[in-house]
């Protein structure tokens, strides 16, 4: 290379997907770029067969109805023309400012593609590939001081596994057991685990019920118990325990067993993490000590952010402690103001629902009564939702500006009220109530009697299939809530080339998600409530293709990791973490994965506003 | 003598009657590009020497660098930059600007060996320079001293293409305004931070490609307006 052209080597080895090319390629690199001058006004792209990489000025692309599609400015690459997998319709365009190019052939960059494996990947996979990247990308990035939440699980193994064979007998299982000094043993058949015994079991499945002890050990185990693999991190390991409300877990390396791994061993190993928590939940005597508790979870969310926890099992873990904290205050209130009149079950909606919460979220609750329930047993629910609901707000989830709350007279009601009012929802909607709804149609029972639920369910699932003007109603709303179209330099690009000059990561990249596997749920009659469930369910249905469900999670994923390593760092500085992210804080491959999740949620949207009918309504 | 008032094409074939079989001549038997041909069309050389002062006579040239206009784009798969061997010590101030040291200038090639290929390249192209005394003096110093005869060209000076749409606009002109690093901001043209023959002639083509789109938005750019009349 010329060293003299030094400085346009130095432009192009900053850019994605430039950075991706070899010194050598780089080096000449620059010898085979053409450079372009276009005027403000100039139609673009001044000729075929080339991709632009903008040096100075700014570019807009149009789709065939005129629509504005991206606004590429310094440094953003536009290779549409040379793409092997063409990923948009966008292909005219303006300079709409006077704009330097810099111009490679598509010949030259598929030369380039052939000699850089990674370079390739970036103009041939598809959004699915891409998006996939993004999600492991992020999960990959570390933090030195959160190593212990790194470690696998397979490195805590100190002994081999203890096991006995099936059809031994629950004394000669005891005596091998107290002989080892372990708390659990595995049971094999044929060199297969095929149960797990624990002090527990003996004591409750042996010793209470007047078992002799001569039985085969077969009785008493939990058979086919859940295992994880080797090279599971321990904060993953945590989540599958604390989210089964198991303590023990067998380990296994490539299938064949390794050991054994319990929360007490993963308690000694990390002490802040969310297994510990739910102990001194169900520890704690007062609602101070729950407050206490809490107090730990912006940290707890902190280092799990840290630790690349992916963001479905951090919205699980805050939601499983969510639902302990919500169990330990509903015994607080009973013992407070004695048994309860009437069955009831405490129902969380919203995020909790879902278990999508974060360290922040606000509480969305309600009382669902037995239809036995008498006006003068009022008081006392009343008294029960003040205690719960204002408990919960003292442990940081603050009350629902919504007023979507059990301690609301209306969200207090006997099963048919319930049933009465999503008859109305679903069969006569209206935009507000369908906006006022949206929380409740993420139900989940978290403590009472779950049987009461079931009915409820089972009407909502039925109706909501039925109507298509409800999911019409559902969908135009949903589009309130539209992903942007990119981003240009500082900013937000937005529908018709306004700029903002921040990402809402919530309302613009994760609602759009949840409504959408919300209404496909609802359609279909399925009973998932979390968003990624949602979409495992309805996938591959004529609704929703699995290629599409599969892309949809890992928009998901994405944006909620990004949320999560935002709100970290908020949290980190002593910040009250929100869902605004300055554009600037974005890396370029940030910014490009995130255009990749636009453009997913907005062709899921397009084509359900077109299924549901939502464009017919008045 | 009298070699003003003549054109550059009636200067060339006078300069290739006197001059001896060789490079120069090879370059003067090659024609101009008509003055009527779209400067879209055209292939242009764009050319800077850094120098070790401004005197032809007393002074060297220290490097050439060279880019062209091919199409409309400036194609920097023909870019060209050579450091031109210097006997003398550089003078220390324009050391500073153009940062070739002794020791670089000592490595490079003698001005003899370079001028066959800075020929060859130039040859039936109009020549773009930012001020083009500098180069046109310099040039033809060379090929009097190595080939008797004077360096003959059609020259596009985007200074006085830059001095021209200042007086239509009936604006006033600062000093400095003229310098190719004030005018490029005026196009949105990014500012480089190197300075040397190549990243020069570099500028001072993106800065013609913009000069031209502006004077003559969507219509022909016909060459020869664009001609310098020195």
């Amino acid at each position: 290379m010329e060293v003299e052209l030094i400085e346009i080597r130095q432009f192009l080895e900053q850019r994605n997907p430039f950075n991706y090319l070899s010194q050598e390629l780089l080096d000449e690199l620059p010898k085979d770029i053409e450079i372009r001058y276009l005027r403000r006004g100039s139609t673009f792209p001044p000729k075929e067969g080339y991709m632009y990489i903008v040096r100075s000025g700014a570019v807009e692309v149009y789709d065939g109805e005129g629509e504005l599609c991206e606004k590429i400015g310094e440094g953003d690459v536009y290779s549409v023309t040379c793409q092997l997998v063409n990923l948009s319709q966008c292909e005219r365009g303006e300079a709409v400012e006077d704009s330097l190019l810099y111009l490679l052939s598509c010949d030259r960059l598929k030369a380039l593609c052939r000699n850089s494996q990674a370079f390739n990947e970036h103009f041939s996979s598809s959004v699915k590939e891409r998006l996939k990247s993004a999600v492991t990308t992020i999960q990959e990035s570390d933090d030195p001081t959160v190593a212990a939440m790194m470690v696998e699980v397979g490195s805590l193994i100190r002994k081999t596994p203890i096991t006995v064979e099936s059809g031994m007998t629950i004394r000669e299982t005891a005596a091998l057991m107290s002989n080892k000094d372990v708390s659990s043993v595995m049971v094999m058949k044929d060199e297969r685990l095929v149960g797990l015994v624990t002090d527990r079991d003996l004591r409750k499945r042996c010793v209470a019920i007047g078992l002799t002890g001569n039985e085969p050990i077969d009785q008493i185990m939990t058979p086919d118990p859940e295992t994880i693999e080797a090279n599971t991190l321990t904060a993953q390991a945590l989540m599958t325990m604390t989210r089964m409300r198991f303590h023990h877990l067998p380990v296994t390396r490539e299938g064949k067993l390794i050991g054994m791994i319990t929360a007490t061993d993963l308690a000694n190993h990390q002490s802040a993490n969310s297994a510990y928590l739910a102990a001194d939940v169900r520890k704690a005597k007062t609602v101070a000590d729950l407050v206490d508790v809490s107090g730990r979870l912006p940290n707890l969310h902190r280092r799990l952010a840290n630790a690349s926890v992916t963001a479905r099992h951090i919205g699980e873990a805050v939601s499983c402690l969510t639902d302990a904290i919500t169990g330990r205050l509903l015994e607080m209130a009973e013992e407070t103001f004695g048994p309860p009149p009437v069955p009831y079950v405490w129902m969380a909606g919203g995020s909790q629902a879902r278990h999508e919460q974060s360290s922040h979220s606000d509480q969305d609750n309600a009382l669902l009564l037995s239809n036995d329930f008498r006006p003068e047993h009022d008081g006392y629910f009343a008294d029960m939702a003040k205690f719960v609901s204002d408990g919960l707000h003292q442990c940081g989830f603050v009350y629902c500006p919504g007023d979507a709350m059990a301690t609301n007279p209306e969200w207090r009601q006997p099963l048919k009220v319930w049933m009465s009012y999503f008859d109305r929802w679903i069969e006569s909607p209206e935009p507000k109530s369908v906006m006022l709804s949206n929380i409740f149609f993420d139900l989940r029972p978290v403590t009472g009697t779950f049987e009461l639920f079931a009915p409820l369910q089972q009407n909502i699932l039925k109706k909501s299939q039925e109507n298509r003007i409800f999911l019409a109603y559902m969908m135009a709303n949903a589009m309130t809530h539209r992903p942007p179209l990119g981003f240009f330099r500082q900013f937000v690009l937005e529908r018709g080339g306004e700029h903002d000059d921040t990402l809402d990561l919530k309302h613009r990249g994760i609602v759009p998600i949840t409504d959408i596997a919300r209404i496909l749920t609802l359609s279909l009659g399925k009973e998932p409530v979390n968003t990624v469930d949602r979409l495992r369910a309805c996938a591959g249905t004529e609704a929703l293709s699995q290629d599409m469900a599969e892309n949809l999670e890992d928009a998901l994923e994405f944006i909620a990791s990004l949320r999560i390593q935002h709100q970290a760092d908020q949290i980190r500085r002593g910040q009250e973490p929100d869902n605004y992210v300055p554009p600037d804080n974005l890396s370029e491959l940030e910014r490009e994965h995130l255009k990749h999740a636009f453009k997913v949620i907005q062709t899921i949207q397009e084509t359900m506003v077109k299924r549901f009918g939502a464009d017919k309504l008045g | 003598m009298f070699t003003r008032f003549l054109s550059k094409e009636q200067q060339r074939k006078r300069a290739l009657s006197k001059v001896a079989p060789g490079p120069l001549a090879e370059y003067l038997g090659t024609p101009f590009p008509s003055k009527k041909l779209n400067c879209r069309e055209t292939e242009i050389i764009a050319i800077d020497l850094e120098t070790t002062g401004l005197d032809p006579g007393k002074d060297d040239i220290l490097s050439i660098g060279m880019v062209s206009i091919v199409n409309w784009s400036v194609q920097l798969s023909t870019s060209w930059h050579r450091i031109v061997q210097v006997d003398k010590a550089i003078p220390g101030e324009s050391a500073v600007i153009h940062q070739i040291t002794d020791d670089q200038a000592a490595a490079g090639s003698p001005i003899e060996a370079l001028m066959p290929e800075v020929l060859k390249r130039m040859a039936g192209k109009p020549m773009l320079v930012h001020y083009s005394p500098i180069e046109q003096n310099f040039m033809s110093t060379v090929c009097r001293k190595l080939y008797g005869a004077p360096f003959v060209i059609p020259i596009i000076d985007t200074l006085e293409v830059a001095q021209r749409v200042y007086e239509r606009r009936n604006h006033l002109i600062q000093p400095g305004d003229l310098r190719l690093f004030n005018l490029r901001p005026r196009y949105n043209l990014p500012q480089y931070k190197a300075h040397n023959a190549l990243s020069d002639a570099l500028a001072t083509a993106e800065l013609f490609l913009a000069m031209a789109d502006n004077l003559y938005a969507e219509q022909p750019c016909p060459l020869g307006e664009f001609l310098s009349r020195r």
